[in-house]
């Protein structure tokens, strides 16, 4: 169905998943010493560089820009436990190509699950549909793209085995029922997948790349005097099996019961305007939503953000500096080459309190006259690349964590969000806050519940009145960005943040406990 | 796709041959889907083409049963030599499984009883929709757009999207279903210049089974424009306990926060506030809400849900009193229930007699909800909070547009205080929910 143009947070839940057990492996290479040497597709089923040249001048038949080739094979795989029984697996493949022609900021698209030469000259055609003119030249030879190494695997790693999953699940289990009788439900799951890419482009570039990917987690409900409550908790990113120690299980588990066992104590706090602490790590989320997307290239190309006319202007205090980052070792959104060839890099957006680049791909660099900024992602070979986020942070302040909260006076304390939404136009936002605290009196005091936080982005940012020292990072790996109905993997962080004022949105017109 | 000798398989033979196979490789039993999907896009921007898609994809989801172990798998790689390796990969994944009493395939004598009914929800004009049609499908909306946005426009897509798909479902135990179907759907979103910054977007998407269903192009394209033009200036103004109309279209919003719980795996995981309320009023005698499969050209409509159990008409909620949970197979295993079905088709809440200005016009004041934003509902509990875009009307008239507010609330409360439903259906979604009316919301602002 269309979707509708909104973003939306998504926490992944999804099941696809694919029994790594039927990876084929690696296979010997045809022709030694190519650019394509020792590749995947290669192997199995033939993609030479011949066959790309192929397809790519197919591609530029009628004219156009520039064209590219994304191959993908993904495996994944899920494993869940109920009621005390590891008693769920879920798998998917992902197979095929997607072929895409540009002319300026047209898109011509077509794909096909059916890696033979005559599905992928079809989708090819359907790809330079778009032009009406002389063909363009394709290189005339492909040279290997050089890129970093941010989630290393051993070699040979073909995913992350159904049998080494079960034990961990298990303990979870236990854990959670070990740490409290309140504790009635517990689920636990752990999805895994692996994504070989190959991407080959027009100008002559070759890329590859191994992504393993996923994640670890546990819901759990507690029950206190016949009133429920639930959380869930998860860790991962692009990891292979190594991370997943007993630590990890003990905090998934440590953290999903703590937070499930706070709520019973949680209030509603007082609806309105108020200052709002956001703690450090996975507030990020807001950064990410309320702030980042706003800066996303395509929609400052087409004039729908409010960024679009801010480039070099003054959008937060000196001391906010702003980062899209593709280099930090294993975290979710972490890329050692971009979804169009482009290597994984780390941006500046905000430089001192200065607006200093949008988040590119190869269309909005052109249209913007700059180098793409390695932001170009997909979810998947059905779906054409364009601007995205990847790990985003803020640099931390000079303030302890405890003199922002004193600084805040009377206000919330926002430890965890869900569900968030921008309207990118507007710039404004709403957030779920799903763990908080009230802030009276400079102290943090009861927990907080059910209530959104809204406002908008960019008053937000300029709103950042402090920071703290203390930048962290979101482990978590469940995280998908939903951007016009794809999802990418991304994480985010930030150091505690005071913001000066966010509309608090609970039921209690004017303020009290409950 | 797996050939035999040199002829491609059909559906059936294919998922005889997945059966077969699934069996020889040690499950007790299986379930094969397979599915055929074939979808066109383009979108315009600019009285341009900014995105030409097209492509055929296929699937096939394999689950089995080995001992009361479970797993399932999908691929798209449908060649013989691959799928001998999927499925006994697949039946040695089930088997590291933990042992599970309640994952087998449906006892058939619940397959029994499916409707014959003609559907209708495949078009049988929907291959005679030509490229050149869908460019002036889009531009037409396009134009429309521009024209009613003028000088506010920033910016316009519009947009046709359309598919045609085939599924087949077997068993190892006697279940066999087909379907097939089409969708044609038509839009564009509206970018504005508001005062400052403020560049709000507005949209209208409208899709059908049938392509003749559609409204015409140009209120389609009208009808986007307005929505943007309604978000302009759209400000919080200071909290108030007030009447809230839920615009039809968007209603879906806040009652999914009902219709989840009502789900046999949150009850059985304990996360349904509604586990102990069959047969108890949870809501005002305005709220029926019906689960009916059998509307011609509906977008849920079916004969048969993926337990393999016949569709059939049934009140989910009567008058305010909750008739009936969505109990699946394997939940209503585990809950020692007879199962109802797990999933739903069209979703009906009954249209009431008056208009929506009609009812309007009649209260002092009322704020028209016409989106959301972020928000939460939780299934434990019936808490919700979710933020709100939308209108303020005073004695039948418009005062201005609000945005930034936020409405929290649980579903046991909130739903006794639905005191109209007003006559207008959004027919162009599987849940037709026509504009609804709640008193003494708090909606909170500045």
């Amino acid at each position: 169905m269309k979707p509708i143009p909104r973003r939306k947070f998504l926490r992944g839940t999804a099941l696809a998943g694919g029994a790594l057990l039927f990876l084929p492996g690696i296979t010997g290479c045809r022709s030694s010493g190519s650019s394509m040497s020792g590749n995947y597709f290669l192997g199995e089923f033939g993609i030479d560089e011949t066959l790309c040249s192929k397809l790519l001048a197919r591609a530029l038949s009628r004219g156009g820009d520039f064209a590219d080739l994304y191959f993908e094979y993904t495996l994944s795989n899920y494993l869940g436990l109920e009621d005390g029984k590891v008693n769920q697996s879920y798998g998917d493949i992902s197979l095929g190509v997607g072929i895409r022609t540009v002319k300026g900021d047209q898109i011509g698209y077509g794909y096909t699950q059916d890696l033979t030469e005559e599905a992928m000259m079809s989708a090819a055609a359907t790809a330079a549909s778009l032009c009406d003119m002389t063909a363009t030249q394709v290189a005339s030879s492909f040279s290997r793209l050089q890129a970093g190494n941010y989630y290393p695997v051993s070699a040979g790693f073909d995913g992350i085995p159904a049998e080494s999953k079960l034990p961990l699940l298990q303990q979870i289990n236990e854990k959670c029922f070990s740490m409290s009788p309140e504790i009635v439900k517990v689920s636990a799951g752990f999805q895994s997948s692996i994504k070989r890419i190959l991407i080959a482009s027009s100008d002559g570039v070759i890329a590859e790349d191994i992504i393993p990917n996923g994640f670890l987690y546990s819901t759990v409900v507690a029950e206190r005097n016949g009133r429920r409550e639930r959380a869930f908790w998860n860790l991962g990113g692009h990891r292979d099996f190594s991370f997943y120690t007993g630590d990890v299980v003990d905090e998934i588990a440590t953290r999903s019961v703590d937070n499930a066992l706070q709520l019973f104590d949680a209030i509603q706090p007082p609806a309105g305007e108020m200052p709002v602490v956001l703690a450090p790590g996975m507030t990020g989320i807001l950064l990410h939503e309320a702030i980042g997307h706003g800066m996303e290239a395509d929609f400052n190309r087409k004039k729908t953000s409010t960024y679009s006319t801010m480039l070099g202007k003054k959008v937060a205090e000196p001391f906010v500096t702003i980062i899209d980052d593709g280099t930090n070792m294993n975290l979710a959104g972490s890329i050692n080459v971009d979804d169009e060839g482009t290597p994984g890099q780390k941006t500046l957006l905000v430089e001192n309190g200065i607006l200093t680049s949008y988040i590119h791909d190869k269309i909005s660099a052109r249209h913007y006259g700059v180098e793409p900024t390695g932001n170009g992602r997909r979810q998947d070979f059905m779906n054409y690349p364009m601007p995205r986020m990847r790990n985003t942070y803020m640099l931390g302040g000079d303030a302890s964590p405890e003199d922002v909260i004193r600084a805040a006076g009377n206000g919330i304390y926002v430890e965890s969000v869900s569900n968030g939404e921008v309207k990118i136009g507007e710039g404004d936002f709403a957030f779920y806050v799903s763990q908080g605290r009230l802030i009276e009196n400079g102290k943090l005091t009861a927990p907080v519940k059910d209530v959104n936080i809204m406002g908008n982005g960019p008053k937000m940012l300029a709103n950042i009145t402090m920071a703290a020292n203390d930048l962290e990072m979101s482990r978590g790996g469940a995280g998908q960005c939903g951007k016009n109905g794809q999802g990418v993997p991304v994480s985010f962080g930030l150091p505690t943040c005071l913001v000066k004022s966010l509309t608090v949105g609970g039921t209690d017109q004017k303020g009290g406990r409950s | 796709m797996t050939k035999a000798g040199n002829r491609q398989m059909s559906f059936p033979e294919l998922a005889d041959w997945v059966i077969s196979r699934t069996l020889k490789a040690g499950a007790n039993d299986c379930r094969v889907s397979l599915s055929k999907r074939r979808s066109v896009e383009i979108n315009y921007r600019d009285r341009k083409p900014e995105v030409i898609k097209e492509a055929t994809t296929r699937g096939l989801y394999l689950e089995v049963f080995v001992n009361n172990r479970y797993a399932g798998q999908s691929t798209p790689d449908f060649r013989n030599s691959t799928l001998e390796s999927f499925i006994t990969g697949l039946v040695a994944s089930a088997r590291i499984m933990e042992e599970d009493p309640y994952r087998t395939l449906p006892d058939p004598k619940y397959y029994e009883g499916r409707s014959d009914a003609d559907l209708q929800t495949a078009d049988p004009d929907y291959s005679s929709l030509t490229p050149e049609e869908r460019h002036s499908m889009a531009r037409a909306v396009e134009e429309a757009c521009l024209s009613k946005g003028g000088d506010k426009v920033i910016s316009v897509e519009a947009g046709e999207y359309d598919e045609s798909y085939e599924e087949y479902i077997k068993t190892s135990n006697g279940f066999e279903g087909s379907s097939n179907g089409t969708y044609c759907n038509i839009g564009a979103s509206m970018t504005a210049q508001d005062a400052g910054d403020r560049r709000p977007t507005g949209y209208n998407y409208v899709g059908c089974r049938y392509r003749s269903d559609l409204p015409p192009l140009e209120e389609v394209g009208i009808e986007a424009a307005r929505r943007t033009l309604d978000l302009m200036g759209g400000k919080k103004i200071p909290t108030m306990k007030t009447t809230v109309i839920l615009e039809n279209q968007g209603a879906g919003r806040v009652l999914n926060g009902l219709i989840g719980p009502m789900s046999a795996s949150n009850i059985q995981q304990k996360r349904s506030f509604l586990a102990e309320k069959k047969g108890l009023p949870i809501g005002s005698r305005f709220l029926t809400i019906v689960d009916d499969p059998f509307i011609p050209r509906g977008l849920g409509s079916k004969s048969y849900d993926g337990d393999g159990f016949p569709a059939r008409k049934r009140m989910l909620i009567n008058e305010g009193v909750l008739d009936e949970f969505l109990v699946d197979w394997y939940y209503s295993r585990k809950l020692g229930w007879e199962p109802t079905s797990g999933s739903l088709s069209n979703i009906i809440i009954p249209p009431g007699k008056r208009s929506l200005p009609e009812i309007i016009s009649d209260l002092n004041r009322c704020i028209v909800i016409t989106d959301y934003i972020g928000g939460n509902s939780n299934s434990t509990t019936g808490d919700f909070s979710v933020g709100i875009i939308g209108k303020l009307y005073e004695n039948g008239k418009f005062v201005r547009n609000v945005a930034e507010m936020n409405i929290a609330d649980n579903h046991m409360n909130f739903w006794n205080r639905l005191v109209e439903v007003a006559n207008d259906p959004w027919i162009y979604s599987q849940a037709r929910f026509p504009s609804l009316v709640i008193d003494d919301v708090v909606v909170a602002g500045i």
